[in-house]
């Protein structure tokens, strides 16, 4: 008690110091933690977006579609695979694709993409792309091929709503193949890189082209537990190993290192922040014993033991982070809750943010694992600061401190 | 039993560069209940005296019995116990802590000893009025004139319940009236309890009151005189 209650009168010998150290303190925790879950929602939106987007969360392709990129490595007797894997409960939903790499030729330009057949109806349950049409619609059946584009593609290829465009391939049987399409919708994801380089026709369009009416490429599902995609996928694999079954992370694999790497680089980041904070505590804390070094000597000179010095001085230093602390970490979860729910608009940086894929609203998200653990930190670091000063303390010789007697 | 028993006592600083002989055998024997000062020229070794009595130094060679304890062949650890359960202090620069009012700056020693919260207060709030200073236990030393610090400080020092006190120059910053005020109390204190005071001073007034007054010169005594005062 002796000890709670001098080292806590101690710190508020000098309060501006003291105020000073427990305001860098509680800051550096509120803006540390809201930078983490700031950080930590943009990568969750990330990886969200493009999941939703085009990923999905298990793909099955044969396994030399993945070789060779062509159209003619297809999945065999598709339907009966379909029917197959809707009998699994844990199967939300699927989609089927057909795909080809090509040239979208315009009057202005041409560029390479990949041509990509889908039935809307099921699409939608896979995709997001349709809730990104900002122009037109989505591959409605009222004109003769209809394709949607990217509005970055459709900047490049100077096409607007009702434009042609002449989408030109190798078909299975490796010959060329063209068609002219009629850009129906424009749509605009998170991702510029993906608006540019993928166009969707209806799948009869584009399998009526390559020449295999119900040719399946691809077949994109969705799962009731991403968390468990991986093993879904090995289950899948175990039972289909004449094709290749990958979730998520093996599809994208910059996806998986996104999430696996969040929580490193959020401690790593929140680590670097707590020893900056952490030096400047230490700095307070030596400069607090060398001041008292009369009053040290004094106390050990009339009977206070050496562990009773180094308690003080190391309860002081908890003291002046556990002041600050639990505010700050009650701030930032009222920050984080407050602008989780609102959404952080960053769309002055929307052109940067579109090229890597990133949404231009973010919401800040953190598990409450996240605050009790950098706690922990904290009070590490309390220890870890209290430890040079106490030392100091402990090696005062009490005649020496209080020579001038 | 002398209270305080020093035979052959050496200190020597510096002594593998140029030594400078502090103490130079010096015995001195200090009976329950006397009222001593310490007196010499300044470097005469009157606060090495003093410090190594209170165990805050360590002789070159000698020893130095309290209440028939060695206190040099005790541990740290022990030492520093010792000096919290029979030795009390009184500094010349009074140097009470700043944070703590007068009735906690008393009371905190008792409370390093284990002592209960009643016991403290109760001592702390004895010993203050003792010294004179019953309507200012809850000032801080900023609040106190200089006498009232020192007053605090002597009553930290009985607070323990010491078997002696030492004090290096306890009226040196004191004006006549609070030196003479504060030697007033400590003689009293002297006579009612029969505390053994040992001071280390350049102050004639403190000499006039003490019955002792053994003088150091070059670290050796000169002279030991007892007085009837």
């Amino acid at each position: 008690m002796l000890i709670l209650k001098l080292g806590w009168k101690n710190i508020w010998r000098s309060p501006i110091r003291s105020g000073v150290v427990i305001g860098a303190v509680l800051i550096g925790t509120w803006a540390g933690i809201f930078i983490l879950a700031f950080s930590n929602g943009m990568t969750k939106q990330y990886i969200k977006d493009q999941l939703d987007t085009y990923v999905g969360h298990i793909q099955i392709h044969d396994p030399k579609y993945l070789q060779e990129n062509l159209p003619q490595y297809s999945i065999s007797q598709p339907d009966s695979l379909i029917q197959q894997l809707k009998s699994y409960p844990f199967i939300t939903n699927i989609a089927a694709h057909s795909e080809v790499q090509g040239l979208a030729m315009s009057s202005a330009n041409t560029f390479g993409v990949s041509i990509i057949g889908i039935d809307t109806t099921e699409e939608k349950k896979v995709s997001t792309v349709y809730t990104d049409i900002k122009k037109g619609n989505y591959l409605k059946n009222d004109v003769r091929n209809p394709v949607i584009i990217g509005q970055k593609l459709a900047d490049k290829l100077d096409l607007r709503l009702h434009s042609k465009l002449i989408l030109n391939f190798q078909d299975i049987h490796n010959e060329i193949s063209a068609g002219a399409f009629r850009v129906v919708g424009i749509f605009s994801t998170n991702n510029s890189t993906f608006d540019e380089q993928n166009i969707f026709v209806q799948k009869d369009d584009l399998d009526r082209l390559l020449g295999q009416p119900g040719l399946v490429d691809e077949l994109v599902l969705r799962v009731d537990n991403i968390k468990q995609a991986p093993n879904y996928a090995k289950r899948l694999q175990k039972k289909y190993p004449d094709l290749t079954v990958q979730s998520w992370g093996d599809i994208a694999p910059e996806l998986r290192y996104a999430d696996a790497s969040m929580d490193y680089t959020m401690y790593i980041f929140m680590g670097v922040l707590i020893l900056a904070l952490t030096l400047g505590i230490i700095n307070t804390m030596l400069m607090a014993v060398m001041e008292r070094t009369k009053e040290l000597g004094m106390l050990m000179a009339v009977g206070m033991n050496r562990s009773r010095v180094f308690s003080m001085i190391l309860i002081e230093t908890f003291y002046l982070i556990f002041v600050a602390v639990p505010i700050g970490l009650l701030l930032a979860w009222g920050t984080v809750a407050v602008t989780a729910h609102t959404g952080i608009d960053v769309s002055a940086f929307s052109k940067g943010l579109a090229a890597y894929g990133l949404s231009t609203v973010i919401h800040p998200e953190l598990s409450g694992i996240y605050y009790l653990n950098i706690s922990i930190m904290m009070g590490i670091a309390a220890i870890l600061a209290a430890i040079y000063p106490a030392w100091k303390a402990l090696n005062l010789k009490p005649v020496e401190a209080i020579r001038k007697l | 039993m002398a209270v305080i028993e020093t035979n052959n006592l050496k200190k020597i600083y510096n002594d593998d560069t140029v030594p400078v002989h502090a103490l130079n055998d010096v015995d001195l024997h200090i009976e329950k209940g006397e009222f001593t000062a310490i007196v010499g020229p300044s470097g005469s070794g009157k606060t090495t005296l003093l410090n190594i009595i209170g165990g805050l130094d360590e002789p070159t060679s000698g020893e130095v019995k309290v209440n028939g304890t060695d206190l040099f062949s005790l541990s740290e650890s022990e030492l520093i116990n010792y000096r919290l359960h029979h030795i009390g202090f009184v500094f010349q620069a009074y140097n009470l802590i700043p944070v703590l009012t007068a009735m906690e700056n008393v009371s905190f020693i008792l409370q390093l000893q284990g002592r209960s919260s009643k016991e403290c207060k109760q001592r702390s709030m004895e010993l203050l009025q003792e010294v004179g200073l019953k309507d200012r236990l809850n000032n801080r030393p900023n609040e106190l004139s200089g006498g009232q610090q020192q007053r605090v400080a002597v009553a930290r020092a009985l607070a323990p319940y010491p078997d002696f006190i030492l004090a290096d120059e306890p009226t040196a910053n004191l004006d006549s009236v609070s030196s003479g005020n504060l030697l007033d109390m400590m003689a009293n204190l002297n006579e009612k309890e029969n505390m053994t005071f040992i001071f280390s001073t350049h102050d004639q007034r403190v000499i006039d009151r003490a019955r002792r007054v053994v003088t150091l010169v070059d670290g050796k005594i000169n002279k030991d005189e007892k007085r009837d005062v």
